[in-house]
């Protein structure tokens, strides 16, 4: 009978201790995000605008509206990396209901914040791959619905330089250790991962987007010279 | 049985007070690290690599 005692009690503390987790996995972690989303985003105003000046007062900055995009030269427009774990670009995919600020770096803790850059990838609009990493179920979930997107959809980044907007190409399930999804690749890509499926860590959802419009178009389409269209 | 276990403290009261706050404190932060840990189980953040 005490033994029964003992068991039912243990039963009922590891319960709790499970209903504890789910409760601060798919709620408690929200708030953190939601509270570090709400901070950065002064500190992105700041950036982009203290980060567009600089590079305003040194020429390199594009024009707000070229005056003849077809004629344009193909000047490829840089930006300066940013602080590790601070905020410096916003996503926007309307498809999968995203509208995020996204940090520098993915660790443990840039990733509570929200979507993280991961730093040793190009820039979000620069050559190569940009890659964003971002959770699926937990800590705002920014990346909830992401296989809600589709080939042809539009993924658009601000960074210092500008918008750019990125037009859905490929969409991949891999292992989580499927580190070649983040190589650089010729043109202006951007890379999207999360877990997959949702409320499980087994797989990765991949979405692969290229640049269709921003300002770094031009030098993107000079890159594929004998392509028609290459970069459309 | 809370209350058992704090009877159970040795000293006077603001001592087991004193030790139940510490213990609960203890409680608590191995309990977040063991669910920030867990949490890996059903989100990591989506990164992609060797260590994934």
């Amino acid at each position: 009978m005490k033994l029964l005692r003992g068991l039912g009690w243990t039963m009922i503390w590891a319960g709790g201790l499970v209903l504890l987790f789910l409760v601060y996995q798919l709620w408690g972690t929200n708030l953190i995000t939601d509270r570090a989303q709400d901070q950065a985003t002064d500190a992105l105003e700041v950036y982009l605008s203290d980060t567009g000046e600089q590079l305003a007062a040194a020429g390199e900055l594009p024009p707000p509206t070229p005056d003849d995009p077809e004629a344009a030269q193909p000047v490829l427009y840089e930006e300066p990396s940013p602080a590790l774990h601070t905020p410096f670009a916003r996503i926007v995919i309307p498809k999968a209901g995203v509208d995020h600020i996204v940090f520098a770096g993915v660790s443990r803790d840039d990733l509570k914040k929200g979507p993280g850059h991961m730093e040793w990838t190009a820039l979000p609009g620069q050559p190569g791959n940009a890659v964003i990493s971002g959770h699926r179920t937990t800590y705002g979930a920014p990346f909830y619905d992401l296989d809600l997107v589709g080939v042809g959809d539009e993924i658009t980044v601000q960074t210092a330089i500008g918008t750019h907007v990125f037009a859905v190409r490929e969409i991949l399930i891999v292992s989580p250790s499927a580190v070649e999804v983040t190589e650089p690749r010729l043109g202006v890509w951007l890379t999207l991962t999360t877990c997959h499926p949702r409320r499980s860590a087994a797989q990765r959802l991949i979405v692969h987007a290229e640049l269709a419009a921003g300002p770094n178009l031009e030098y993107a389409r000079s890159l594929f010279p004998d392509v028609e269209g290459s970069a459309s | 049985m809370i209350r058992r276990w704090f009877q159970a403290l040795p000293g006077p009261l603001p001592v087991r007070l004193l030790i139940a706050f510490v213990i609960v404190a203890i409680v608590v932060a191995l309990l977040a690290v063991v669910f920030e840990r867990a949490g890996d189980l059903i989100d990591t953040g989506g990164v992609v690599g060797p260590g994934q």
